[in-house]
């Protein structure tokens, strides 16, 4: 731990190293990530982690950018890209390739079974990360009642979701939730 | 589908410059508080028609069992269908590096509102709504790609090994991905 190209340096071999395991996405791996950084390396305290892991849920773009802001708290903006390109680029490479070779894949009512059977799956798991955020998130009636409006706007309606965030926001301001 | 029409002679729906491609995953990225795949659902098929309701559905479970951040895999997928490898980049780009940019813009004066009360207040509301965006988007995966009953079999099982009995994601995902290809195997024959 000299200077910051060392920090870098291992920023990028440490996430790299993780990236190929992230089957589920980067949450799916956050107590390693929790491991290496607080635990190993000592670049931050726990509560640390945890902040920034709350930051990155709330703040827009992909939650996986916990890891841009690991990098950033290590070393700056510089260790937040490094930070990202590590964790995603071992991950999206393979993607790029797996796919290009699923999709150019000889037997057509194969692949288009693969996929038929995989909707289900998705779908599964959207149903069961939404049931987890809202069981998180559901401490008080207004909040069960928040999420049970926001849910029927957005499978009923083509309600814009700002809207529904914002009008939820308000009622959070305003004492009722 | 009148913007389907008006779009010209294409075939299908698809960005037809790198620029079209960017702001839309741009879009993705900066507006998805609370996760970004409910708004990825929402533009790639309410907005752009780029997919199907049951190609997205499709496409995102082949998200999920690949590595890495599903929303991530999405650009890096569809970018390069689209758009070559240098679609890709541009998907990425926009969905990750330029959001990237706006987290930590947003973190360094986050430390000064973390201890303000309305703030928790606000986040605390917007979160129960968050998770009311997801689930409101998985009601409309299951009405528009429509799987077959065998597929509602799979679905309602992943979510109780998930959400219920909290078993390792991995394991789920080893089991109920050969049993679905499995039975839509038995179901085509």
């Amino acid at each position: 731990m000299t200077g910051p190209p060392d920090v870098l340096f291992e920023i990028a071999w440490r996430f790299a190293s993780l990236s190929l395991l992230a089957i589920g996405g980067i949450n799916a791996l956050l107590p390693e990530f929790h491991r290496v950084v607080v635990d190993v390396e000592g670049w931050m305290t726990s509560a640390e982690f945890a902040d920034l892991f709350a930051l990155a849920q709330l703040a827009p773009g992909p939650n996986a950018m916990v890891v841009s802001l690991l990098g950033w708290k290590v070393a700056g903006v510089p260790g937040a890209f490094v930070a990202t390109v590590a964790a995603c680029g071992p991950s999206s490479l393979l993607c790029y390739f797996a796919m290009r070779r699923f999709e150019r894949m000889k037997r057509a009512h194969l692949r288009g079974l693969i996929q038929r059977a995989l909707a289900p799956v998705a779908i599964g798991l959207v149903l069961a990360s939404g049931y987890t955020l809202a069981q998180a998130a559901d401490r008080s009636a207004v909040a069960v009642v928040l999420t049970a409006a926001s849910t029927a706007a957005i499978a009923f309606t083509r309600v814009n979701p700002v809207w529904v965030l914002a009008v939820a926001a308000l009622v959070g301001v305003s004492g009722l939730a | 589908m009148d913007d389907l029409a008006s779009r010209g002679a294409a075939p299908a729906a698809r960005p037809h410059t790198r620029l079209e491609l960017f702001t839309a995953f741009l879009k993705m990225g900066l507006l998805g508080f609370g996760g970004v795949m409910p708004w990825a659902r929402r533009v790639l098929v309410e907005e752009r028609r780029w997919l199907s309701e049951r190609e997205f559905a499709e496409l995102l479970g082949m998200c999920q069992i690949l590595p890495g951040p599903n929303v991530v895999n999405l650009s890096v997928i569809l970018g390069a269908r689209w758009q070559g490898p240098l679609g890709a980049l541009v998907a990425l780009t926009g969905i990750l590096f330029v959001p990237v940019i706006a987290v930590l813009l947003l973190a360094t004066f986050y430390a000064s509102v973390s201890h303000s009360p309305v703030a928790h207040a606000a986040i605390a509301a917007a979160s129960a709504a968050a998770a009311g965006l997801i689930l409101g988007t998985a009601i409309r995966l299951l009405t528009g790609a429509r799987p077959a009953p065998h597929g509602l079999v799979v679905a309602g099982a992943v979510f109780v090994a998930v959400a219920i009995l909290h078993l390792p994601l991995l394991w789920v995902l080893a089991v109920a991905v050969p049993l679905g290809i499995a039975l839509e195997w038995r179901a085509a024959r």
